[in-house]
């Protein structure tokens, strides 16, 4: 079983725009945006793993912290689509993020993302008994996203070394500091999120050297494999034996909608790894899913088929 | 069918030390009628359900006069809860776990429910461990 960790989940709300006005400078009559189309669906980069894992028949288990009218959406959406969840429910609303697709230009999204609800001491304390309860049944367990108010930056970094104490791999989906300080907890697999900041803590990520600089140093830090995004069809993974650049040979044209992609990239890798691939196949496989999952409007790509072929499409090469 | 063809996979359950009050809480979020109680290795040792916290919250002479006519107001169920809502589920809950696993047949979960007159049975797995919930609602609804 795959357990994911989100601590602050979300409602993800997509709309599609044919153009955005021109002038959005304040007017008499306010600005009205008539959308062409929307889609509404769990949200927060655990739950996304899980659902992408849930299609591909493999056991996962989610959890959080729930709340509210948005919370029971959440928890329905996810009982339809095969996931387990097991969510601690706090006070509050949870989050609504909006993504603004425009037509021609799905490549750069307009993101609104809420801060969520603050997680009282006593809803910390009940996660993680449960948490230490289904530590037990996984295999993987995946940290994932950005912390709500009140949980401190250490929250990943004491669920991996729990994990770690049992045996369970850890991959870390996150970024910022409670992402630096998951390292000496020794994860498995970090996978900075560098949608807001092209930085590893101090490190900038803006060319291909940097992005190795950056991966060699979360080795050294601790972690057994770094996979950094290298502009938007790229990724970059490093580990003590070696360097490998990974590129998806498409077009940024055919790509629809890119919320969730990554989290496709991570789910294909634990696809990948539970279904007995090797580590740069399970890669190339998640790179696949995140491909497919791009070109779709939907946020995942469900079809196997067309996930390998996309994977098929996955170049590696050793680096220097 | 099975049921792990239809079953919810809530693991929404409760500790044996939460505090009855805690438990009225979390029956109400998880849109549950009763909710399983939990060991520290996740097996079921019980079920609390909104008629058992009723139950505790009366005044036990309702039980030997079988209605709850005499009650003058709900004032007297406010009060027992201020006196026991800290109380762990444990004392409270129903100890007697009738569960039904994945491999079950619909059918028998059906018989089960009517037979014990429960609006939900929880699923556990060879160990007893928590794996989800069937409500009647999920088997009319497949009908």
């Amino acid at each position: 079983m795959i357990l994911t960790v989100t601590p602050n989940p979300a409602l993800d709300k997509f709309y599609w725009l044919d153009h955005l006005p021109e002038n959005l400078a304040p007017s008499e009559e306010g600005i009205t945006i008539r959308a062409e189309k929307s889609l509404t669906s769990a949200g927060g980069k655990g739950i996304n793993v899980s659902v992408f894992l849930a299609s591909h028949g493999i056991e996962t288990v989610a959890m959080g912290f729930l709340g509210g009218h948005t919370g029971q959406i959440i928890l329905r959406d996810l009982l339809a689509k095969g996931v387990s969840a097991n969510f601690v429910w706090i006070e509050g609303e949870n989050r609504t993020n909006v993504a603004l697709i425009v037509r021609g230009h799905e490549y750069h999204p307009i993101h609104i993302h809420e801060a969520g609800p603050p997680i009282p001491q006593e809803a910390q304390a009940m996660f993680l008994r449960k948490y230490e309860r289904m530590l037990s049944r996984a295999s993987f367990v995946v940290l994932a996203g950005v912390l709500p108010p009140g949980l401190s930056p250490d929250f990943y970094w004491d669920l991996a070394k729990r994990a770690r104490e049992k045996g369970v791999r850890v991959i870390v989906h996150a970024g910022g500091e409670p992402l630096l300080r998951t390292f000496p907890a020794r994860p498995f697999l970090v996978k900075p999120d560098v949608r807001e900041t092209l930085q590893l803590g101090e490190l900038p990520l803006r060319t291909e050297k940097e992005v190795i600089a950056a991966g060699r140093k979360a080795i050294e830090s601790g972690a057994e494999l770094c996979l950094i995004s290298h502009q938007l069809t790229g990724d970059i993974l490093v580990s003590a034996d070696g360097v490998w650049k990974l590129e998806a040979k498409v077009p940024l044209s055919t790509f629809r909608n890119l919320v969730g992609a990554d989290d496709a990239l991570v789910g294909g890798i634990l696809v990948g790894l539970v279904q007995g691939m090797d580590l740069l196949e399970s890669v190339r496989y998640g790179m696949g899913a995140a491909v497919a999952s791009a070109e779709v409007e939907e946020k995942f790509c469900l079809d196997k088929e067309r996930i390998l072929a996309e994977m098929q499409r996955v170049e590696v090469r050793r680096a220097e | 069918m099975r049921v792990r063809d239809f079953l919810r996979r809530d693991l929404s359950c409760l500790e044996k030390d939460t505090p009855l009050r805690q438990a009225i809480r979390f029956l109400e979020d998880s849109g549950l009628s009763s909710l399983p109680v939990v060991d520290e290795e996740g097996k079921v040792v019980g079920v609390i359900s909104e008629r058992d916290i009723i139950r505790a919250l009366l005044p036990s002479y309702v039980d030997m006069l079988h209605s709850t006519s005499f009650l003058p107001s709900l004032d007297q169920l406010k009060k027992k809860l201020e006196e026991i809502g800290n109380h762990p589920v444990e004392r409270y809950m129903t100890r007697e776990v009738v569960a039904v696993q994945p491999e079950d047949t619909d059918l028998y979960a059906a018989d089960l429910m009517l037979r014990k007159g429960l609006k939900q049975l929880p699923v556990v797995d060879r160990e007893g461990r928590l794996v989800g919930v069937v409500r009647r609602i999920d088997l009319l609804s497949r009908l």
